[in-house]
């Protein structure tokens, strides 16, 4: 099984990535050149969603893609969110600590209702500057 | 009730019977004793009547002689007229009243002969006038002018007489002088005497008589109210045929006779009167319908005495049938011991007690017999079933080892099949047979080759609803030589379930004798959860098989077999590989195949692979500083309860188990430099690592658990 990747832009500031299939040392290139090129589309500040619902394998080759994708995300103040792990994938993601927790969603629902929560606060933080 | 016993219906019969002989014969004599009595009436009645018609015709004769006696004296002593009228009137007291009257002269001037008129006074005393000297002259009445032509006496019509208040009839008579009738003798007569005579007849009881005079007026009658008035005019065209002496009327004219009468008539002599007796029909019959009657009472009685004396005799005839027929219920129900009334006489009731008796023992007899001969076949039929048993348990091992023996042989179940059956239809005169399916299951692939001898066919469960495969079948074991039996290939997907049944199944029945039937089966299985183990396939269709049978015997054995496939078993399985990462990535997927092949949980699947990438992406990467070929080799040995796994690397000396534990931040993207995760999550997902250097280079021995029950997941 191979990987399968597919982007999106639910906002002009916010992307969304399905990567399904198995991401392991024969593939995470495939990812890093698509990141390499979604990314810089993305403005300051911005938000890339990583779906890992297709995802059902994922080796240490993965998991750094997925830390360059965030590094990039952060150096321009941006944020990487992760939907909807598999227990495969999970049980890695928590044995290597990943990710913060914070920061994956186990559905959309519960993901919108961060993102909201974080328009508010940028918001809120306009109006206090 | 009444007419339920034969006694009862016997004397019922009896009396209806001899009641109707009585009465058809009663009828008959009844009516030759009607016509016997008609015809002595007859003859007594025309007797009688010719006895009156003879009296009356005497006391005429008188008057006609004594009225022609004075006609010829008076002829030639005309003076002596009267006195002659008065000896005669004195004489004869059936003359009321005599005259002789005479011509009277041509000359109307010369006196005119002495006509004397004598009659009797009520008191008897005689009176006497001249009739010639009466103001209305006699010589032109209609009797004078009547009388002159009565030459030989006549009798005139009779006349009731006012001045004498009494019913008279004429008789006249000419006085002739020198053949010339010069005038008359008429003489009154009184009709009581007539009368008298009728009533002193010897007459039957309600017979009366009566005479007509020659005009059919009655000159006298039983009932005065009929004298005088004119005769019926079917009794006058009665007496005027040829058959008047005795005849039927329908209707008398007297009203006091009922019903049709019989006429008996006489014509009087001297006279043209007749005389006649009328008898009703009722009354010629009264006596023999009387005495007939009294015969009918007492024959009936005779009769009801003869039904009871019938009714007692033959129910105290019968009364011993009646206990006969009551033990004979007895007998009827089983019962053989009961009491016999001992017989009486030897007759007929007698000898068939006696018969009963007898037959009640003998059957008691035949009864044990049969008993004992009823336990003698069911125990002779039960070795041979255990016979039939024994040959057929003997074919059937005769079968198992047959196959068991061929099977290296035959390699194919069809070819199997062919050579049992080749085998089996060798010396098989008893013509037994068996069906058989017959599988070949591919354990590494779950490919099953199915060939039929005639048997049921199996159900493959756990593929969504249970299948019935219906798949051409050969003939049953042992009767056709040529049979063939062609091959049914399918394959088994992990955890389905081939299940194979005897028809003890299908033809299980109850007590209203239904089979289960196929459909039932499918049903039954139907309800089996896929996850199940392959026992409750079975416990299942058993235990509806019993509910359903409950506990009606079943004639055949019921037998299932399920087979289930859980996945090829892992073998020991090694592999040499270039260091190369296609080559490694060709390698996982190869061992992750066989892994799932042999029904290895998903998520150590998922583990293993993790783990093995990892070990070998870094040997392929870290294994080889100078880019130089090298060989790794996998070898994945299945253990009971885990899978263990050998990786020889020929690159440099490398112990995962001394590397150092990466610092995990909680956020991979802290890190400078991502390193250690892979060889670290290696070291976790492995249940047990160890680690060795020889002269083949790095030896790394794994072991992978298979999860616990509850630890699998999906």
């Amino acid at each position: 099984m191979t990987l399968s990747l597919h982007s999106e832009f639910s906002a002009p500031d916010r992307a969304v990535v399905h990567v399904g299939g198995r991401l392991d040392a024969m593939t995470f290139g495939e990812l890093d050149e698509a990141m390499l090129a979604l990314l810089p589309q993305l403005p300051d500040g911005g938000t890339v969603v990583i779906d890992l619902t297709g995802l059902t394998y994922i080796s240490s080759a993965g998991l750094r893609s997925f830390a360059k994708v965030r590094k990039t995300m952060r150096a321009h103040g941006g944020h990487t969110l992760l939907l909807n792990p598999q227990p495969q994938v999970r049980k890695v993601f928590d044995i290597v600590k990943a990710v913060p927790v914070n920061e994956v969603f186990t559905s959309t629902q519960e993901l919108d209702a961060y993102l909201d929560r974080m328009q508010r606060q940028i918001t809120e933080g306009d109006d206090e500057a | 009730m009444v007419l339920r016993s034969i006694a009862s219906r016997t004397a019922w019969w009896v009396l209806v019977g001899s009641t109707l002989v009585l009465g058809a014969i009663g009828g008959l004599l009844l009516a030759l004793t009607r016509a016997q009595i008609l015809q002595h009436t007859h003859h007594e009645a025309a007797a009688l009547a010719a006895n009156a018609g003879s009296q009356i015709q005497a006391r005429v004769d008188r008057v006609a002689v004594s009225a022609q006696m004075l006609a010829a004296i008076i002829a030639s002593r005309q003076d002596d007229a009267e006195p002659l009228l008065r000896d005669t009137l004195a004489a004869n007291l059936d003359i009321d009243g005599l005259a002789a009257v005479f011509r009277p002269p041509l000359d109307p001037a010369a006196p005119r002969p002495h006509s004397p008129f004598v009659n009797r006074l009520d008191n008897g005393a005689l009176s006497s006038r001249d009739l010639s000297q009466d103001a209305n002259p006699y010589w032109n009445n209609n009797w004078f002018l009547g009388g002159l032509g009565c030459t030989g006496g006549c009798w005139q019509r009779p006349f009731f007489s006012q001045s004498r208040h009494r019913q008279l009839v004429n008789y006249s008579t000419t006085i002739e002088r020198n053949g010339h009738p010069i005038g008359i003798i008429n003489a009154d007569v009184t009709l009581n005497w007539l009368h008298r005579i009728l009533g002193s007849l010897d007459k039957p009881p309600g017979a009366y008589t009566f005479v007509l005079d020659s005009d059919g007026n009655y000159l006298a009658h039983d009932n005065p109210e009929l004298v005088g008035q004119r005769g019926g005019t079917a009794l006058l065209d009665a007496l005027a045929s040829d058959h008047a002496e005795s005849m039927r009327l329908p209707v008398a004219q007297n009203p006091r006779a009922r019903g049709p009468v019989w006429v008996y008539s006489a014509p009087i002599q001297g006279t043209r009167w007749r005389l006649g007796l009328v008898v009703p029909e009722y009354q010629i019959y009264a006596s023999v319908r009387h005495i007939f009657l009294l015969s009918l009472a007492l024959g009936l009685l005779a009769m009801l005495g003869v039904a009871l004396i019938t009714l007692l005799t033959i129910r105290r005839t019968m009364a011993p049938l009646g206990v006969l027929a009551d033990r004979a219920e007895h007998v009827a129900r089983g019962e053989l011991d009961f009491e016999l009334p001992a017989a009486r006489r030897p007759d007929e009731v007698g000898r068939l007690t006696e018969s009963f008796d007898q037959m009640r023992r003998e059957l008691a007899l035949h009864l044990e017999d049969l008993a004992r001969v009823a336990r003698e076949k069911q125990r002779l039929a039960s070795e041979l079933e255990i016979a039939h048993q024994i040959q057929a348990a003997l074919f059937m091992a005769q079968t198992i080892t047959l196959a068991k023996a061929l099977a290296p042989r035959a390699q194919t179940p069809q070819n199997l099949l062919r050579l049992l059956n080749l085998e089996l239809c060798r010396g098989n005169d008893s013509c037994m047979f068996v069906t058989l399916l017959c599988g070949l299951l591919n354990t590494g692939s779950g490919n099953l080759v199915l060939a039929s001898a005639g048997h049921e066919p199996p159900i493959l469960c756990g593929r969504g609803a249970p299948l019935v495969l219906e798949f051409p079948t050969g003939a049953v074991l042992g009767l056709y030589e040529n049979s063939d039996y062609p091959e049914h290939v399918l394959r088994l997907g992990r955890g389905e379930t081939l299940l194979m049944y005897t028809d003890g199944i299908t033809e299980a029945s109850d007590h209203d004798e239904r089979m289960y039937g196929i459909e039932r089966t499918v049903e039954s299985l139907a309800q089996v959860p896929p996850t199940a183990a392959t026992a409750a396939y079975i416990e299942r269709l058993l235990g509806d098989v019993d509910r359903f049978v409950a506990d009606a015997p079943q004639a055949d054995d019921i037998t299932l077999l399920a087979l289930s496939w859980h996945g090829s078993v892992l073998k020991t399985t090694e592999m040499t590989l270039d260091n190369r990462l296609p080559d490694v990535f060709a390698a996982l997927d190869r061992c992750e195949q066989l892994l799932q092949d042999a029904g290895t949980p998903v998520a150590l699947c998922g583990d293993m692979r993790l783990v093995l990438e990892e070990l070998m992406v870094n040997t392929v990467e870290y294994g080889y500083p100078d880019g130089q070929p090298g060989q790794i080799r996998l070898r994945l040995q299945p253990l009971a309860d885990a899978v263990a796994v050998e990786l020889i690397d020929d690159g440099v000396a490398f112990d995962p188990l001394q590397s150092a534990d990466p610092v995990l931040t909680g956020d991979l993207a802290d890190r400078e430099r991502v390193g250690g995760l892979g060889i670290h999550l290696a070291r976790t997902m492995t249940d047990e690592m160890r680690y060795t250097r020889d002269a083949q280079g790095n030896h790394l021995l794994l072991r992978f658990a298979y999860p616990t029950q509850d630890g699998s997941s999906p």
